[in-house]
């Protein structure tokens, strides 16, 4: 209630001030401009001024929208009050404005509204977490201390939070810095660093809603810094192998802060630092003793530091130093080397083994030699003797945490010798225990492990096995891969172990495990492993064997070299491509050569093989082939064939010519009667036979065709060149009867030719003669047409044979004179209805039907131009009854 | 028996007086010891604080030494055994602790305005950003700090005694100078300083074992 009476007293006071400013306005709203905080209740009025026109229940509240009237106050006629509850962050205007529509106050429409702005924010809170650091810079310390705080709360951009950090150093000299805005942290400069004095520091959050004030943090000036770390220096003494001396310098000057140190150190490689304990080192020191260190091993230290206020810990520790390293001093080697063999065989019973050797491994120091004595079991006494082997090792093989093997000794050992090996490890300061190895006859080798099993897991090769019967005292496992070898010894009561080398991916590990009957080497087991697997990083090449068949082809490829295989091979896929058809096929992993079969002819395939491990595949390169269009032996097999079927074939022809060669010969060859033989001279009693004698043997060869109907169609239809020769003949039978006197008259054909080509007629009858000869069955037929027509039998004969010089003399002679007859041609139809076919009924009625085929043509037109003249020469000599006089000689086929 | 009464009563009021006062004796001899404890610890720690700071300035003073002959070219040792006169001594004055103490407030604060000239003479003579300008600031400053803190040592060690200033007003300064007596005059402030407070800490420490373990009545002064 004394509030609100205030606030009203507060109100009207202003409101006094302001109405006489703002006499041109008749609403008023106080307060003006309030800063208001989100979440509480802000209370204004608006007072009616110089003006009846409107009342208070005229007036209303408007913020983002009109304020309901449950929120309004009415103070009086003049005066309306009203509360609201801020939520938005968002500053806005409050309206105080009039609903009253009067002319004045349309008029004067913006003398009756009143507005005020509203900047809302929140109120500062508290900060926390106040906290200081002074850096060092060069050999000072800052005087710059930079601080930073835990802003809590919110602020807005209209009311923003200024924080002030103020340090206070005895004097009470303080300090500020301000900063404006949602920032933490600020950087005040003290001019210079108070050492050793106490400093007072917080901070002021403030803006127009309040101010909160963090807690004070009250040190000393020097808990607030942050020196450099120290630099150290580490010496070894030779005197003390198993301890190093750290000394340091402080970064800072004793007067200005006294440190404290903390030290840590750990061997070289290690990544597991081991520290001093603070008890020992919380005090202002400048050198350190490292004991119980390894001989000869170099160790990393480092050193950092901190404000020493009375072991009341406070400030911040430096960062550590930079690492020193230091090798402490060499001791006796304190364990025995690790001694083993590598065993090849080498030729008949006899066995090679190389002894090789690890360090000890407390070497203590740098092996510079290994003495070795080998000793043969047959004698009881100890027959060998020591020998040296030098060590070449530099200084930085010996750090390297991977263990150097050194090759001691090779011998060659037969299968029934067996030997004691010792060795002892020498460095700079002495020998080492000595080791021992015996090698057994290879005959009486004590039994292997059973059951090996290797298995990856987590990021580890595992080994198993299962002991053999007799008492193991150790086992070694040992690795081979590259001609890298390595091995490890584990105890005798063991059967699973994980291999501690550092195995490569992909490389596959030949692993055996020898079991050690007290220094006696066992059989060796052996397995393959992978550490891990992966996609073998190269194919198969593949190529052909051979040239490809039609159909098939084989194929032949390389096992992919084993440091490209990266896993074991679980299958190849063989694929093939014609065109754009691809196949594949799988195939084991130990397979290296495969025929394809079903190949098409004369095809192009595309050739490629995938190897497949448990990772992935990977193609090999790809191949290609075009199988043959033939097959080897098919084209001579064919050439061949195709030879024995012609063959065949002619053979077959030349038997059936043989076997048939009568009906050939019939067919081809029609046997001419000879006309020797023939009767129709010893028919024709008239006929003079006195020419006949020189000309016998000229006629044996004549045939005599009987040209019934039948045989006349047959000679028509087979030897159609024929006819016209017998028509010829039967011409000139009818025409030429002269001819008939010529007993050596050339063929009908060469007289047809005779007609068109008159000259060359000695030539030709010098070649070939046809023989024919018609016969008259009733005699010579006169050149008298009133004489009777007289059967006559057509004779002929084709023959090629030359002519007998008989002949030939006859020819000549003949042709002397008769020479007009040979050139006459005798010219026929093959019409039955000549306009001579008057003369043919005078034939029989065989001769008819011969007739009806054979018709000789008159030729009247020719004959009237030429044979006519001819025939009726003067030198014709009226010829016997026969026609032709019979032909000697022999026949001879065309 | 009026009187006898009144004595009666009398006798009683004081006997309960007496054993009220006596209890507030007790209680008062009581808070003066733990007063002293506190005091003594507090004396201490202010001590042990001005001791430290006191080394801070001698060895950044014996620092400046250095900076500064390594900044004034040849002859610089010799400059330094030139005597030169109104400069402080460097020798602590006074019989008693608060004297002692009282007299190596007024020699800090003679020694200000000899800084403050060396200073002005070697911002001529070095460059803007040499490091003797940055070493004489630092002691300067130092020294200002330290005699605040001697201030108020002294008080809180003798609250009832006012420090002193330095006898016969404001530190004389030497007339103008040349380059050469500049670099003198330079020298023998800054050694002359070193020597005052390497005396200071010898005295701080003596001071120690006087001042803050005694039970002394602090009020005696």
């Amino acid at each position: 209630m004394v509030s609100a009476a205030v606030l009203h007293l507060w109100v009207l006071a202003w409101l006094a001030s302001v109405l006489a400013a703002e006499d041109d306005y008749h609403l008023v709203i106080a307060p003006q401009s309030p800063v208001v905080q989100i979440g509480s209740n802000l209370t204004a009025i608006c007072m009616i001024n110089n003006t009846t026109e409107v009342t208070a229940d005229d007036l209303y509240w408007k913020l983002s929208e009109i304020i309901p009237k449950e929120h309004y106050i009415k103070i009086n006629s003049s005066a309306l009050n009203v509360t609201v509850t801020i939520r938005s962050e968002k500053s806005e205007w409050l309206f105080c404005s009039c609903k009253t529509e009067s002319h004045y106050v349309v008029l004067n429409r913006g003398k009756f509204t009143h507005g005020i702005w509203l900047r809302k924010g929140y109120r500062p809170e508290k900060p926390k977490n106040l906290s200081c650091i002074a850096v060092q810079e060069s050999d000072t310390i800052s005087s710059n201390i930079k601080c930073q705080w835990e802003a809590v709360g919110h602020q807005t951009e209209a009311v923003p939070t200024n924080y002030t950090l103020f340090i206070r150093q005895t004097g009470d000299k303080i300090y500020t810095a301000s900063i404006l805005g949602p920032v933490n942290k600020t950087t005040v400069d003290l001019n210079l660093f108070p050492h050793h004095m106490e400093l007072e520091i917080w901070v002021v959050a403030q803006n127009e809603l309040g101010k909160e004030e963090s807690e004070h943090l009250i040190k000393l000036a020097n808990c607030f810094v942050k020196t450099k770390p120290p630099s150290v220096a580490v010496i070894s003494e030779a005197v003390f192998p198993t301890s190093l001396v750290m000394s340091w310098n402080s970064s800072i000057d004793k007067s200005y802060l006294e440190t404290i140190y903390e030290i840590r150190f750990c061997p070289l490689g290690s990544q597991k630092w081991f520290y001093v304990p603070l008890a020992d080192t919380s005090r202002y020191i400048q050198s350190f003793r490292l004991q119980n260190l390894q001989p000869d091993t170099v160790y990393v230290t480092q050193v950092r530091c901190k404000y020493n206020n009375n072991n009341k810990h406070c400030g911040y520790w430096s960062d550590w130093s930079s690492n020193v390293t230091e090798r402490t001093p060499e001791d006796l080697p304190k364990s025995k080397p690790d001694v083993w063999i590598i065993t090849s065989e080498e030729g008949l019973n006899k066995r090679q083994i190389e002894f090789i050797c690890k360090d000890p491994e407390f070497s203590n120091g740098r092996i510079r030699r290994f003495n070795i004595m080998i000793e043969k079991q047959k004698d009881s006494i100890r027959n060998g003797t020591w020998e040296i082997i030098p060590v070449n090792r530099s200084l930085t093989d010996g750090s390297s945490s991977k263990k150097q093997i050194t090759p001691l000794k090779t011998i060659t050992l037969d299968d029934e010798e067996s030997v004691t090996v010792y060795v002892t490890a020498i460095n700079s300061v002495g020998a080492s225990p000595q080791a021992k190895l015996i090698i057994s006859r290879k005959t009486r080798e004590p039994p292997a492990v059973e059951k090996t099993e290797v298995q990856s897991h987590n990021g580890q090769l595992f080994l198993s096995w299962k002991p053999p019967n007799r008492t193991v005292s150790e086992y070694v496992v040992e690795w081979v891969s590259d001609g890298e070898r390595n091995w490890q010894r584990e105890n005798g009561k063991t059967n699973y172990t994980a291999i501690k080398g550092d195995l490569k991916q992909f490389v596959q590990y030949r692993i055996s495990v020898y079991p050690i009957y007290g220094k006696l080497v066992g059989k060796p087991v052996l397995e393959r492993a992978y550490f891990e697997q992966g996609v073998p990083s190269q194919g198969p090449i593949v190529n052909l064997s051979g040239d490809p068949g039609c159909y098939t082809a084989k194929l032949e490829w390389d096992e992919i070299p084993l440091i490209k295989r990266r896993g074991f091979i679980t299958n190849y896929t063989i694929y093939y491509r014609s065109g754009t058809e691809t196949r594949g096929i799988t195939v084991p992993a130990n397979t290296t050569s495969y025929i394809l079969t079903s190949l098409s002819r004369n095809t192009k395939y595309d050739i490629w093989i995938k190897a497949s491990t448990i990772r992935g595949s990977v193609n090999g390169s790809n191949h290609s082939f075009t199988t043959l269009k033939y097959a080897p032996g098919e084209i001579e097999g064919i050439v061949v064939g195709v030879s024995l079927g012609f063959l065949f074939v002619v053979l077959m022809t030349m038997l059936l010519c043989f076997c048939k060669k009568d009906v050939i010969k019939d067919n081809f060859w029609p046997q001419i009667p000879n006309p020797g033989d023939s009767t129709i001279g010893n028919w024709s009693p008239d006929y003079p036979l006195k020419a006949e004698a020189p000309r016998e043997n000229c006629l044996s060869g004549i045939s005599v065709l009987n040209v019934d109907v039948c045989d006349a169609k047959c000679v028509f239809e087979e030897d159609k060149a024929s006819l016209p020769l017998k028509k010829d003949k039967y011409l000139s039978e009818e025409h030429s009867s002269g001819i008939g006197g010529s007993s050596c008259m050339s063929s009908p054909r060469q007289s047809v030719s005779d007609s068109d080509e008159g000259g060359d007629m000695a030539d030709t009858t010098a070649s070939t003669i046809q023989y024919s000869s018609v016969v008259a069955s009733s005699g010579y037929k006169g050149q008298n047409p009133s004489s009777l027509p007289q059967q006559s039998i057509f004779s002929r004969s084709e023959s090629t044979q030359p002519l007998l010089d008989c002949e030939e003399n006859h020819d000549t002679m003949v042709q002397e004179g008769s020479r007009q007859c040979f050139l006459r041609q005798p010219c026929f139809t093959h019409n039955a209805g000549n306009e001579n076919a008057t003369d043919s009924n005078d034939f029989n009625p065989l001769e008819m039907e011969q007739q009806e085929v054979l018709d000789f043509c008159p030729l009247e037109e020719d004959t009237e131009h030429t044979a006519p003249a001819d025939c009726q020469s003067d030198d014709w000599i009226p010829a016997p009854v026969s026609s032709y006089m019979p032909q000697l000689g022999g026949y001879r086929p065309q | 028996m009026n009187g006898h009464v009144k004595n009666m009563h009398f006798q009683q009021f004081m006997e309960t007086a007496a054993t009220l006062l006596s209890l507030l004796l007790l209680m008062t001899v009581d808070s003066t010891k733990t007063v002293a404890l506190s005091t003594n610890q507090q004396c201490g720690n202010l001590l042990q604080q001005t001791l430290k700071i006191t080394r801070i300035v001698h060895k950044e003073s014996g620092d400046l030494i250095k900076t500064y002959k390594a900044a004034q070219g040849e002859m610089s040792e010799l400059f330094c055994k030139v005597s030169v006169n109104d400069i402080p001594d460097p020798n602590i004055s006074g019989l008693d602790p608060p004297a002692r103490i009282a007299s190596i407030y007024t020699h800090l604060q003679a020694f200000l305005p000899h800084f403050k000239r060396v200073y002005k003479q070697q911002t001529d003579l070095q460059s803007p950003g040499s490091p003797l300008l940055k070493e004489l600031t630092r002691v300067w400053g130092r020294t200002e700090s330290l005699a605040s803190f001697m201030n108020t040592f002294y008080q809180s060690l003798f609250p009832n005694l006012p420090i002193p200033e330095p006898a016969g007003g404001p530190t004389t300064l030497p007339p103008a100078q040349n380059v050469f007596q500049q670099k003198v005059y330079g020298c023998v402030v800054l050694k002359t300083y070193k020597d005052f407070m390497s005396n200071v800490s010898k005295e701080l420490r003596n001071l120690k074992s006087k001042v803050c373990t005694k039970r002394t009545p602090i009020n005696a002064f």
